[in-house]
């Protein structure tokens, strides 16, 4: 119950945000607008509208889990209501877990809405919906799961600002991870092909959560692929959330 | 069972590099059941500091600290701990049934509990009036009586309160006076820091005084008061102008107005020699005063009495 009380608590939060209302304001703008793409190459509109739909629900939805979850627990230690929060007799972990859900929820509100709006423009605009494409959405709410859990550990340990450049430079980063492995062959034996293999191994392929182009073309996934992905998030989540709930738990406020 | 024992506790910050400052010194200090705690102290002086580390806000550095025999780190110490912080702030979006039902669900009551708590503690702290509009645009005064709520939800036998009258107006400070003594007849422990001595005078069992960091004084009230020496007023009248002289000598000639001399003696000796050299020379003694020390004046007396700390802009 305490973990749903804060979770229920952050989503009031966090639905007051003004960033929020921004950002969903250009997602629409960006889906509806995708039909002026779809003009100029002539015969792929609804592909394209599908493509730039899914890309701006992906795009957005981590712009708004990096500004809200970076900020969430820092806030409330700024604002100092952590200090009666905190005081009750409740696990520290319990509240890290409530603010996680809480913006999750509000996550699955906006990743709703924007697929529902592309979904109805699409059909609108006579094409048809196949289950791959909320296969695709499905994967960027998970890939949206991952990085607020990034999110979340940069707020309990640094500052807003500094925790948004840092998540995402893993969001970009996470989408390119196969360059640090694919080094030239003057990389060999080299501290800093090392180093890049280390960052290879720790930073989440965030391109596994990536199946735009199936769901533009209508192109079926191997459900094998798709229970892979979802194993390889929820693993990066957990891991990054127990992080967060140590660094939370020895940190004085 | 004492209510909160503490044991060499200590709070180091650490800075960049080598430096780093200690908040808190080596504090042991016992607060008995049902006792209301006066913890007094300039600020910087570690008191907040304390109070995070009783309500598990910061971790000790060295030490620990029980209460009513539980690790203050465990979550059963913190259901016995209401903590109202200075200048407490809550979800501004919230209104005060929906942030004491927020806290109720923090503290694990179920909804008839969670009522129950409204409907005692809305009446207790004049909050019916207010029950459904918005925290955002409250006064200082109607935070800190949510403030109270919130630290009282779970009805705790300990209560930690961080300068709870600290910028409010006489009312606001009254109302908390009364609710403070209210509690204390309902057999609470009240642990509190304050600056405001006179009421710390009037409401506390004991009082503890930090100075930097360190415990300098901690007891009864009357018996700290009453270990002090007091000084003793003198007044009198028909003295000659050298037997004032002479007097003035002796003690600080106060106050003159015409025939009348008020004198203050350091100590009742010197006082009681004084009253036979006015008798003696023919003069009439009006008054003889022994001065109660306040709490105030006691504060300053250990703050000064420190040798490190001065009072800021004293004349020298």
């Amino acid at each position: 119950m305490r973990i749903l009380a804060v979770a229920e608590n952050t989503f009031r939060e966090s639905v007051r945000d003004k960033v929020l209302y921004v950002l969903l304001f250009f997602a629409a703008v960006t889906i509806l607008g995708s039909k002026a793409l779809g003009w100029i190459s002539i015969g792929q509109d609804i592909k394209i509208v599908k493509d730039i739909s899914l890309a701006a629900t992906s795009i957005f939805g981590v712009l708004i889990a990096i500004f809200v979850g970076t900020s969430l627990i820092y806030k409330e230690i700024d604002k100092r209501t952590l200090y009666t929060i905190i005081s009750q007799p409740m696990h520290r972990y319990e509240f890290i877990l409530g603010k996680y859900l809480g913006l999750m929820a509000l996550l699955a509100v906006v990743t709703g809405v924007m697929a529902a709006v592309s979904s109805v423009y699409v059909l609108l605009l006579g094409g048809t919906l196949e289950p791959v494409y909320f296969l695709a959405v499905l994967l960027i709410y998970w890939k949206l799961m991952l990085i607020t859990a990034v999110a979340l550990l940069m707020s309990s340990l640094t500052s807003p600002i500094l925790g948004a450049v840092i998540v995402f430079s893993t969001y970009v980063f996470g989408h390119a991870t196969g360059v640090f492995k694919d080094l030239p062959p003057q990389f060999d034996g080299t501290l800093s092909k090392r180093m890049l293999e280390f960052a290879y191994y720790v930073i989440p392929n965030l391109g596994n959560f990536d199946i735009r182009m199936e769901a533009a073309n209508d192109v079926p996934v191997n459900p094998a692929f798709i229970a892979f992905v979802l194993f390889y998030g929820l693993g990066y989540t957990v891991v990054l959330l127990i992080l967060a709930a140590l660094a939370f738990e020895e940190k004085d406020v | 069972m004492d209510a909160i024992v503490t044991r060499n506790l200590s709070k180091v910050y650490k800075g960049l590099g080598k430096g780093h400052h200690k908040s808190l010194d080596s504090l042991s200090l016992t607060v008995a059941a049902n006792e209301v705690f006066g913890f007094l102290g300039r600020n910087g002086a570690g008191k907040t500091t304390t109070i995070k580390m009783l309500c598990s806000l910061l971790k000790p550095t060295e030490g620990d600290a029980l209460v009513f025999g539980e690790s203050t780190r465990t979550r059963q110490a913190r259901r016995l701990i209401g903590y109202l912080p200075e200048q407490p702030y809550f979800y501004e979006y919230l209104n005060p049934k929906e942030t004491i039902a927020f806290y109720g669900k923090l503290q694990g009551l179920t909804r008839a509990e969670r009522d129950r708590q409204w409907d005692k503690l809305s009446e207790l702290l004049d909050l019916r009036e207010i029950a459904t509009q918005r925290i955002k645009g409250f006064s200082k005064g109607m935070r800190q009586r949510i403030g109270f709520a919130v630290a009282l939800v779970g009805d705790p036998p300990l209560l930690i309160l961080d300068e709870p009258m600290s910028g409010l107006d006489p009312i606001g400070r009254r109302m908390i006076r009364e609710l403070i003594l209210r509690l204390r007849d309902e057999k609470k422990t009240l642990f509190f820091s304050s600056h405001v001595l006179g009421d710390v005078e009037q409401i506390c069992d004991r009082v503890g005084i930090l100075v930097k960091g360190k415990l300098v004084r901690a007891g009864r009230i009357d018996a700290l008061l009453g270990s002090a020496v007091n000084p003793v007023e003198v007044i009198c009248t028909g003295l000659a102008v050298a037997d004032v002289t002479r007097l003035k000598e002796q003690a600080e000639l106060y106050r003159a107005m015409e025939e009348l001399h008020v004198f203050r003696a350091a100590t009742p000796e010197i006082a009681n020699e004084m009253v036979r050299q006015i008798l003696a020379a023919g003069g009439k003694l009006v008054e003889f005063n022994p001065l109660k020390e306040t709490l105030e004046d006691y504060f300053m007396r250990e703050q000064t009495q420190d040798g490190t700390v001065r009072m800021e802009g004293a004349i020298q």
